[in-house]
């Protein structure tokens, strides 16, 4: 996935500002920055819920900048949202059978087979015993937890979340980053998660971290070398990370 | 049982109930009229349910489906009546309903489906009165005189058969159009269709980036809920009455009770119109006998109460109730 100076604006406000940004297969990037640095547009931008008003998305090498959303899911970019959005009113299953009823597989499989998928994923993120509940009874974190198991089931090859462990205890964003790392080894997709302020998520899990600031792109390198920049100390983290 | 015929299970209630409308009518004298009014409002709350109900928007031009499938059965035997069809004028009528019907439904869909709930409804407001005085101005189709096709009819049947088709079979027709939007139903509910309209109609913008295409299953369950109703025109308003009169066929009065049978009975349930349908029908029979033109008034209320203490209507609230019990598998 390529990114090529995408540029983001609502009338006077520029919410993306040039950025670039390229996604190899199989990797696990950190986006952090500080609420209203832009993160959330750059996902609409990728996913396809805004088109940019300069530059251009690439996928695979091939142009998607004019493809609607739900053709990009079909070729492999699957998201997760910051505020969950199940679909409340059907069961977790059913939930979870929508992504794999048209993700990647969209045209290939059919409802009962992607019942035998959404288990699986199910299983995975551990949501078994909720599986028959409508997916709106779930708690929050559980809610994040099918979101996450509804896109797996897209069998996606970019998965972008959303502040997915915003709200989640400690030990349970740690389970999820081993979680998400296993996947990541299994299935080869590639995992960007967007982070405000959980940096023990992005330490754990991002092998690359971008950060941003004020809808440009600031830094974007090897984990510990970009949360040990200088400015992002400065304007982000306040302090240097091994006080934080 | 095997998996496939338990998938089926959902319509026996629904065929049953038929059944017995159609065993009432025929075996008690003077049942026919309000069996066949009972069916005609199951049918139409089954035909607006696959749009209303699967998908949540609402189209206020609704009746205009209905009424271009009236007007394709009355062209039909008005125009072609010399032609030695048959009984095949009849089918020719349900052609010509179905395609005008869905044209329609493409040219209004493809546009204004691109809108969301609130901004499609408005969109839609203005079709069917557009529809009708474009019918009215341009004098095309008998203009506001409409058509009356009683002595094509009688001219081509001979009076007993074309009695019997409008007092009969077009009754009967509407029965089996509403056992078909049953079955169409079931295989939406049940299928590929079913999970897109439900993510869409619980979360449109998460359906896409879910690898849903809105436009096209909206437009498909616009396009089927277009075409059941312009058969249900066709039949329950063009053979049984011979006649197309625009004020009566555009009535916007239709649309409102389609909405109020589907929220009764319960939107997106396989069950829910033809509850709703029953309930309405008798209950506005009953009014009209009790209270002459109050029935609206009275409706508009227990609408209310409806929406408000079960927002899922009787069919989703019955659904919830009978959850692991013996039933379940038998009420959608």
């Amino acid at each position: 996935m390529k990114l090529d100076r995408v540029t983001k604006r609502f009338g006077g406000l520029v919410a993306v500002n040039e950025v670039s940004l390229e996604i190899e297969q199989g990797e696990l990037i950190g986006i952090v920055g500080p609420n209203g640095s832009g993160k959330t547009t750059l996902y609409n931008l990728i996913s396809g819920i805004y088109h940019p008003d300069e530059g251009r998305v690439f996928f695979e090498g091939r142009d998607i900048t004019d493809l609607p959303p739900y053709e990009r899911a079909h070729l492999g970019i699957a998201r997760t949202f910051q505020i969950s959005r199940p679909f409340g009113s059907a069961t977790v299953r059913e939930n979870v059978a929508v992504g794999a009823l048209f993700g990647t597989l969209h045209g290939q499989i059919g409802v009962e087979e992607a019942m035998e998928v959404a288990d699986r994923y199910i299983e995975l993120v551990g949501l078994t015993p909720e599986r028959d509940k409508p997916a709106g009874a779930l708690t929050p974190v559980e809610k994040k937890l099918m979101e996450i198991a509804r896109a797996l089931a897209m069998r996606p090859k970019l998965l972008l979340m959303d502040e997915a462990m915003a709200g989640m205890h400690p030990k349970d964003i740690d389970k999820l980053v081993a979680f998400l790392r296993k996947v990541r080894d299994e299935e080869g997709i590639a995992i960007v998660a967007m982070v405000e302020h959980i940096m023990r998520a992005v330490v754990g899990m991002a092998e690359r971290v971008m950060v941003m600031h004020q809808g440009r792109k600031m830094v974007d390198a090897p984990t510990a070398e970009a949360l040990g920049d200088q400015r992002v100390v400065d304007i982000y983290l306040g302090r240097p990370l091994e006080e934080v | 049982m095997t998996r496939g015929a338990t998938k089926y299970l959902p319509l026996l209630p629904v065929y049953l109930i038929y059944l017995v409308l159609f065993l009432v009518a025929e075996g008690m004298p003077g049942m026919w009229q309000l069996m066949a009014m009972l069916v005609f409002y199951c049918a139409v709350g089954q035909a607006f349910n696959i749009f209303l109900g699967m998908t949540g928007y609402v189209n206020f031009g609704y009746v205009a489906f209905l009424a271009l499938g009236t007007y394709g059965m009355a062209l039909s035997i008005y125009h072609f009546h010399q032609l030695p069809l048959g009984v095949g004028i009849v089918l020719l009528g349900l052609l010509l309903a179905v395609v005008m019907a869905v044209l329609l439904a493409l040219m209004v869909g493809a546009v204004a489906l691109r809108l969301g709930g609130a901004y499609f409804a408005i969109a839609t407001i203005g079709v069917n009165e557009g529809f009708r005085y474009l019918i009215e101005g341009t004098k095309i189709w008998g203009g506001s005189e409409g058509i009356i096709f009683s002595k094509q009819l009688l001219d081509t049947f001979g009076r007993e058969v074309a009695n019997k088709l409008s007092t009969f079979w077009a009754d009967v027709s509407v029965l089996i159009i509403a056992a078909l939007a049953a079955l169409i139903t079931l295989h939406f509910i049940r299928g590929k269709t079913g999970y897109a309209l439900m993510a869409l109609r619980e979360d449109e913008e998460a359906a896409k980036v879910m690898g849903i295409n809105v436009t096209k299953y909206k437009l498909i369950a616009f396009v089927t809920s277009a075409a059941l109703a312009g058969l249900i025109g066709a039949m329950a308003w063009g053979l049984k009455l011979t006649y197309v009169f625009p004020p009566e066929a555009f009535d916007i009065s239709y649309t409102v009770e389609g909405i109020i049978i589907v929220m009764l009975g319960g939107a997106g349930t396989l069950l829910g119109p033809v509850v709703g349908g029953l309930l309405y029908g008798l209950a506005k029979y009953w009014l009209t006998v009790i209270l002459p033109g109050f029935q609206l008034l009275i409706f508009a209320p227990i609408i209310i109460v409806v929406v408000v203490a079960f927002p899922e209507g009787i069919v989703g609230m019955l659904r919830q109730r009978l959850k692991g019990t013996p039933f379940e598998p038998f009420v959608l």
